[in-house]
Formats: structure tokens, sequence, C-alpha cells
């Protein structure tokens, strides 16, 4: 191999450096109006007054509408629970509920101020263990009227969507235990706050949409905009620019339809950009979650039965959060062998913003919770917590919870293993108010389907037809383009690879889960056999010799042992272009569900974990006492990425995800007060990481090829940010000699479980 | 009963100002003078984006936070979002469009070549906060160069790779 496995500069680098890149909010069509949406400024209320006459009357407005202007179903990912306009209550701050198009943006703006609006304001429906009681106020009191996209699964009231698993076995062996260890954990929300705001320009022709956007997933705002309108997907075309980073909030239905049915109702083109307060404010973060933990310990460290009962904050919508009551099942048995174990997962609609998906979708604090209840564990045994994990870890073909089979689990023994040869546990945290953390995870890589052709152009460089995104991981710039370039012995830069148009490229589940390498990368391969063949065949032709004697080289056909006897893929291509026909290929993959007990839990939407990959995460920290900050001295990662196609690319996710992690743990959190209104609501007030802040991870790659993915490679780029919080917790709960079982960890959090512990 | 919520929707997001008439401005950008009609509060960050159309300023935050919108005036680094036009009239503004002279400088080969793009929204502005620092310090170390970037948040990359591009582009322009 002479291009995977290295370091290759990514196609739009240069682009990038020089400004050149057209991102969503850059993109502007001849004409364009200015659109922007009337919210809801309170949480929960009745509308008892609209007037849109003010914003009609105002100079520069071409288009004022509200619910009734708008298909009257509603639409969903999961469920139909959520209409694009509320009309007779609001549901959350920032709800819309009319949107206005004029010929500026502060004409616009205008607008909007000039709307009669009247709302009888409620008491929100917020803390979610109030939420499921039997005597709590519905946030949907039509919940029943919902109908869902696929089949149905349990929900009722304010529970959005239940996993529910009740194996044998779990009240006899909590009986018989030594040990009971109990906690309670609590995680708040992080908004995902990409530097680019969400942005969409709309363009309405007979009968057609064309919709600019910034998405990872272009084929998802097709089919969920033509749902939310009551359309048919052909009438959707998505063109899709540069993203401006998306960690998740760029998969779903956004503010597309909006700008669509102003672009309807003016005839013109219509641009919708967020203010970064508004687009805080309405991101579907990633959810709040308490997560109430026990597991019976036998005197010899095994863990004989478990309970996990987890409520997730889905907000006023269900969104995917039915999708993600899965992962509890999923991850409260995996790393860790344990014995039968109860679970119940629920999504709670609360009176706040829809939640939705971010990076590593709630494993962040799941395995925050579980390592912390690990560390708790050991702790109460009197053992190292380091040894106890290896005690207990999981080894090759032990099962999760849902009865899938882990054949590779071992390398999650490697893991430890090569983080102590560069970071030896016994040797960190040793001195006050230093501590050391250590925590593991199984995560997946996304199955979904994609696809891919490849176009071996007149000039002898390839193109890459793909509905593939590339949110800035590298996955379609590095990863696809390298890959493209080594089946056909080419440069990277001989590849192009196109932007999506849903209307020209085939299908794409987005970028999502890191399953763009492994999923596209294997559709490329695919891809590549016909297009070799066709082109080994033109060749034998021009170059009078037997296909099979033919080989790929620089740029060239050559035959084997020949080196005089060679053709530029540029002539091949020409001849074949203008006789039996341009040199085209086509792939397509997708990863099938692993097998699993289907009857391990109802309600499980999402059953099995394809693809798994290992990780290992181990912090040092040091605590200042007198300011509580926290500064993380060494943090070091061993993860399994099965084959890394480009190392630094893989180094970059890493470091990039771990201190989306960091943040979590640390500075990030979205405060909900009573009234459902956030606290935090500029990025002054919710603080981001920035350099000073960041130490450089050392990360150590495993690779163990995935028989299934290119080149042996496996999902990579999600994971980075999901044992972070377990494992800074761990270290500074260690420093501290104190728990701490909320994130993110603030200062005065700090200070007060000093406190909390001085006698 | 249960309080009454009246008026606009807008919340906490601002509404404009009256828009007053517009003032004549000379700016001089990347070497070349504009003579330009703008609303007295109109921020350096609308006049390049929307009447000189240079695209390659980003904004993300407009509270000055983000710093995907910094440029240089007189070769300081900072946030256009924040600065009206009119007081930078007399002054020299770079943006990423006048950087490297129609190929790339050294800071932006290194962040090309050590990773230190990924989404690239939060590139121009990186570019723009280490071209003056090298301008300054010629070899700065790491700690100086992270403190140099703590008005400039990347999203994507944890900074390391831009870090390592600030260190690479100072070992090849001394």
């Amino acid at each position: 191999m002479t291009v995977v496995g290295i370091s290759a500069q990514r196609s739009d680098a240069v682009v990038k450096v020089r400004g050149e890149a057209i991102y969503g909010v850059d993109v502007a069509l001849p004409g364009a109006l200015h659109a922007r949406l009337l919210r809801s400024p309170v949480a929960a209320g009745q509308i008892v007054g609209l007037d849109l006459s003010g914003a009609r009357e105002t100079t520069g407005v071409r288009a004022v509408i509200s619910a009734e202007d708008a298909p009257a179903h509603r639409h969903g990912l999961v469920i139909n629970d959520q209409p694009l306009f509320a009309s007779e209550r609001v549901l959350f701050e920032g709800e819309p509920i009319a949107a206005v198009a004029a010929e500026t943006e502060a004409a616009a703006r205008q607008a909007v101020a000039e709307i009669g609006l009247e709302i009888e304001e409620e008491a929100a429906v917020v803390d979610l263990e109030s939420a499921v009681t039997a005597e709590a106020r519905l946030v949907h009191p039509d919940w029943g009227s919902f109908v869902a996209v696929g089949e149905d699964f349990p929900r009722g009231g304010n529970v959005a969507g239940e996993v529910l698993a009740e194996p044998p076995g779990v009240d006899e062996a909590f009986a018989a235990a030594d040990l009971v260890v109990e906690d309670v954990y609590r995680a708040g929300r992080q908004y995902q706050a990409y530097l680019e705001p969400k942005a969409v320009v709309a363009q309405y022709e007979s009968g057609r949409y064309t919709v600019h956007v910034s998405h990872q997933y272009p084929f998802n705002v097709r089919d969920r905009l033509a749902q939310a309108l009551g359309v048919r997907s052909s009438a959707i075309r998505v063109v899709g620019h540069h993203i401006g980073g998306g960690f998740g909030a760029k998969l779903d239905l956004g503010i597309e339809p909006y700008a669509a049915l102003l672009a309807r109702a003016t005839g013109r083109p219509v641009k919708m950009v967020l203010d970064r307060a508004e687009d805080l404010l309405t991101c579907p973060c990633r959810e709040n979650a308490l997560v109430r933990l026990r597991s019976a310990v036998s005197r010899d460290g095994s863990i004989v039965a478990r309970e996990i009962d987890v409520l997730m904050d889905a907000g006023a919508y269900a969104g995917d959060a039915p999708l993600l009551t899965s992962l509890p099942l999923l991850l409260a048995g995996a790393v860790y062998q344990v014995g039968p174990t109860r679970v119940r997962a629920r999504a709670v609609y609360t009176n706040t913003t829809p939640t939705g998906a971010f990076r590593g979708v709630s494993g962040t604090y799941l395995v925050f919770a579980l390592e912390r209840h690990i560390d708790h564990i050991a702790n109460a045994l009197g053992r190292d917590r380091r040894e106890y994990r290896l005690r207990i870890l999981m080894e090759d073909g032990d099962r999760l919870l849902n009865g899938q089979e882990l054949p590779d689990a071992s390398i999650l023994r490697e893991a430890f293993g090569r983080i102590e040869e560069v970071a030896p546990w016994n040797a960190l945290g040793d001195a006050p108010l230093r501590g050391v953390g250590v925590a593991a995870a199984v995560w997946l890589t996304n199955p979904m389907a994609g696809s891919a052709i490849l176009k071996l152009h007149e000039d002898g460089t390839l193109g890459v037809v793909t509905g593939a995104t590339d949110n800035g991981s590298g996955a379609v710039t590095m990863g696809i383009t390298q890959i493209a370039a080594e089946e056909l012995g080419l440069r990277p830069e001989d590849v192009v690879v196109s932007m999506p148009d849903t209307d020209v490229v085939p299908y794409d589940s987005g970028s999502q889960g890191s399953r763009t390498t492994q999923i596209v990368g294997r559709a490329v391969r695919e891809a590549a056999v016909e297009v070799r063949n066709r082109l080994l065949s033109a060749a034998s032709g021009l170059l009078e010799a037997d296909a099979k004697d033919l080989e790929l080289v620089g740029g060239k056909v050559g035959v084997k042992g020949v080196p005089e006897s060679q053709i530029a893929l540029a002539e091949v291509a020409t001849a074949a272009t203008f006789s039996e026909g341009p040199i085209v290929g086509f792939g397509s993959h997708v990863t099938s569900t692993p097998a699993h007990d289907p009857s391990c839990a109802s309600g499980l939407l999402f059953p099995a974990f394809p693809t798994p990959t290992y990780h290992v995460h181990l912090a040092e920290v040091e605590v200042d006492p007198v300011t509580g900050n926290v500064t993380v001295l060494r943090y070091v990662v061993a993860q399994e990425v099965g084959k890394a196609i480009n190392p630094d690319g893989v180094l970059g996710q890493i470091q990039g995800g771990v201190t989306q992690g960091l943040g979590y743990a640390l500075y990030e959190g979205l405060h909900i007060g009573d009234d459902g209104k956030y606290r935090q609501r500029t990025l002054e007030a919710y603080r981001l990481p920035i350099a000073p802040d960041i130490p450089r991870v050392e990360a150590i790659l495993l690779e163990h090829p995935n028989p299934e993915g290119p080149y042996g490679a496996r999902g990579v780029a999600e994971p980075p940010v999901v044992p972070v919080a377990a494992a800074i917790a761990n270290a500074v709960s260690d420093a501290i000699g104190a728990p701490i079982d909320a994130i993110p960890i603030t200062p005065a959090d700090v200070l007060s479980a000093i406190h909390a512990k001085r006698p | 009963r249960p309080p009454l919520v009246v008026g606009s929707g807008g919340g906490d997001l601002p509404v404009p100002s009256d828009r007053a008439g517009r003032v004549s401005l000379s700016l001089t950008v990347n070497g070349r003078l504009h003579r330009l009609d703008v609303e007295p509060a109109e921020t350096l960050l609308r006049v390049l984006r929307e009447r000189l159309h240079l695209l390659g300023t980003k904004e993300g935050c407009v509270e000055g936070e983000c710093g995907a919108c910094t440029v240089l005036i007189d070769g300081r680094p900072i946030d256009s979002c924040l600065v009206a036009a009119l007081a930078v009239e007399g002054a020299a503004v770079t943006t990423i469009e006048g950087v490297g002279n129609g190929g790339l400088s050294a800071i932006q080969e290194a962040m090309a070549r050590t990773g230190g793009v990924q989404c690239g929204f939060c590139t121009p502005g990186f570019v723009m906060t280490l071209t003056a620092l090298l301008a300054d310090v010629s070899q700065p170390t790491e700690e100086e160069v992270r403190l140099a970037l703590a008005g400039n948040i990347c999203r994507c990359t944890g900074y390391s790779q831009i870090v390592d591009a600030a260190l690479a582009a100072t070992a090849i322009t001394p």
C-alpha cells in the first residue's frame, strides 16, 4: 500500500486555510430574501393572541406565515409529535410561532418585533423525576394520538420511549450478595457549539424545492423535509456545502422547512441564518440525564447482578430520544463481566428545547456513571481500582446484555497494558491534590447504508460521486480520497470527491457514528473492482496484452515486468469513453446487525453494537484547593481503530474528541431553570475549552483489522469523547478523596466536595 | 392566574436600531482603498462580508467570543464583529484574503500540513491570530502560542495540531 496508511494532507486543506471554502452561511442566490422566526419567549403556555398585521405592514416584508399557512400534520424522526409552528400551546422556549421573509435581515428582524403575541404562561415541566410521576402535568396531553414513523414502541404520558429488561435471577443475586453498592449520577446538557451557526437557503420552482445546506445527512433533510411538508421526497433537492462543524446537531431536520415554506410563499429564494444565541437556545443538545446504578457484589469482587435506571431528557419533542433509550442496555454490561442486569431507560418529555444527537450519544454520561460506580465498588472492596478492573474485565467471546458476542473483547486488556507501558498507574497521582483515573468503553460503528460511483475521467483522474459528507473529520477528504487513490494507483490529489446533491449522488446515511470511512470506503472498494476490470479490459486492447498481465501504477497501466509497455490512464479512459462508454463503477455497503437476542428487552429500537471498538482512557489531574480549578496534567488514550487510513487524521479525531469530553467534564453545562429556560445563553456564559486549557493527548493506536472494513478500518472519530468524563471524574475524586457524581465538575462543585468531607 | 407575557417573541434577541442615514467611509483592506457608504453602527465584519464580499472572514457568534471573525487592524488581531467600520477609517485592515500573497504563507502551509484544519470554519481566524503572533515573536514557546490563541475557539481539533502548525511555521520563518 502506498496511499492508505500515510498522513496525506486533506483535500480541502488549502481552500480552508485560504478562507475560500463556501459554507452554508456563505451561500447566496440572486434575489434572495432574508428570513427570521418569531419564537416563543417562554417554555410553556397558551397562545391567546397572535397578531401578524404589524409584521405584514413592515417595509420590505414579503411574507409572514404561521401555523395556518403550514401543513397541519405533525412530523418526527421516530414519532410524529412535532408541528412546524406552535398554534395553541408553546412547549419550549424558542419554539417557532411565525416566520417572516423580507428584503433585508434588518427588515425581517423589525417585522418579527412588530408581531403581537400574547401567551398565558404555565408552569414548565422540567424535573425528570417529577415528570414521570402519576401527578405530573403532561407536556403532550394528546400523546396517545401520535403516530410512530415505524412500528410503535412502549411510551405513554411524559415517557416518550421506554426500554425494559427483566432477566431472571436479579433479586435472588441481590438478596445473596456480600455487598451492594448503590449510586445516583447526574449529567448536564451539552451544546454542540459548532462554529458555523445553522443556515439554509431554499428555492421553489414548479413544485420542487431546492435546499442548500451545510448538513451532515443531506438525504435525511430530503426525506424529513418531504415528510414535514407532505410532499414526495423527489420533490426535494438538497445541495450540500462545506460544513462548519456539526457533531450530531446537523443530522436531523432543523430550520429547512421554514425557508422552504417562505420560498414557496414569495416565489423568491429565502436565506435563514441563526444568531448564535438563537442557535444555542434551540439546538438539539446532548440530553441531561439521571442514572441510578446498583450492583450486587460477592466477596471475591465479582459483580453478580446489577440494576440500572436511566431518565433521559427528550425535551418538548421526542427527536431521536426513543432510539437512545437502547444505549443503557448496550453499555451496562459492556467492558466488565456483570451478572443478570435489570434495565429501565426512559426518555422524558419536558418543557425544554428538544435534545438530540451529539457525538457519543448518551454514552458520555452512561460510561461516566458506570466507571464511577466501578471506582466506588473497588474502593468499597479495598481493592486497587485498576487491578480490580483487570480482574473483572471481559474476555474474548463474552456477551453484551443483548446477547451479542464480542469475539475480540480482550483488546480491552491489551489497551490497559499499553497504557501502563507509558503511564504506570502507581507512579501517577501520587502527590497531595493529584489524582489518577481510568475508564474504558466499548463503542459501535454506525452500520447504515452508503454508496459511491467511481468515474474515471478522461484526463486520468478519478471522480468519486457520493452523498457522504465531510463534517470536518476528514472521513471524505482523507479516508475516502485515500482509499479511492489506493485502489487505482493514483495520488490523493488525483481524486476528486463530489459535494452532495441528492438529485445526483447515490444514497448515503450521513456523517454519523464514525461510519463514513468504513461504509463508504467499502463501497468505494467495490466500485473500484468494476472500474479496474473495465480499465484493464480497455487497456488490454490498446497494449495488446492479456488483462491479467496488467497492473495499475502511478497513473498508468503497464504490462507486469515490461516497463516500456505502459499507457497513461488518460489515454485508456479517453479511448473507452469514445468507444464502449465511460469507465464507471458502482459500490454500496451496509453492515448487518450482529446476532443478538431480541427478547432480551422491550422497546429496544437500536438492538446491537455493529463493528465494536475498544477504548481505555487515563487521566492525571491536579486540583487547586483554593479556586477549585482542575488542571489535566496527562491524558492517555488507547483506542482500537482497525487500521489507521490516515494516522494524523486519527490523532486529530482523538485530540478533538477528548477535548469535547474535557469540556463536558469540566466546563460546559446548560443549566435549566425552574422556568424551563437555559441559564447560559451566550458563548461567554457557556464555557468552551480553549487552547490553554487542553493538554496534548497521548494516543496509542491499536490496529486489529476489521475483516469487513476497507483495509481493516473501523469507526474512529466518534468514540474518543465517550470515556472522558468518566476518567476525569475518577481522577478528580481520587485527588480530593471525595466522590464526584455529577458533571460538569465546576470549581464550585470541587470546593463543596472538599468541604463536605471535612469533619 | 398565570402571568401574561406580551410583546415580541424576539426574547433576548437583539432588535435592530432605526436605520439612520448612511455615512461615507474610506477603508483600506488588504492594501486596497475602498470608498463606501455605511450605516453608522455597521460592524467591520458586516462591511467585509456584505459590502466587499470577502467571505473568508467568518461570523460565528457576534459576541467577540469565538474569534472566527479575527482580522488584523494595523497588524493587531481584532474580532471584526465588535468593531464599528467607522472606527477603523485610516487603519490598514488585513483579512484572510490578504494573507499568503496568492499562495500560502508559512502558517497557512503548516496548518494544512499538520492537521490544524478540520471543519475549517475557525481556520481563517486562527491564521490571522497566528500571523500577528509570528510577526511579533519570531520563536514563540508552546505556552506563548496557546495563550495567544485563547481568543479563538476551535471545536474540532482540540488545538494540538494548530499549536504544532504555529511551532512548525516558526521553524521555517526565522
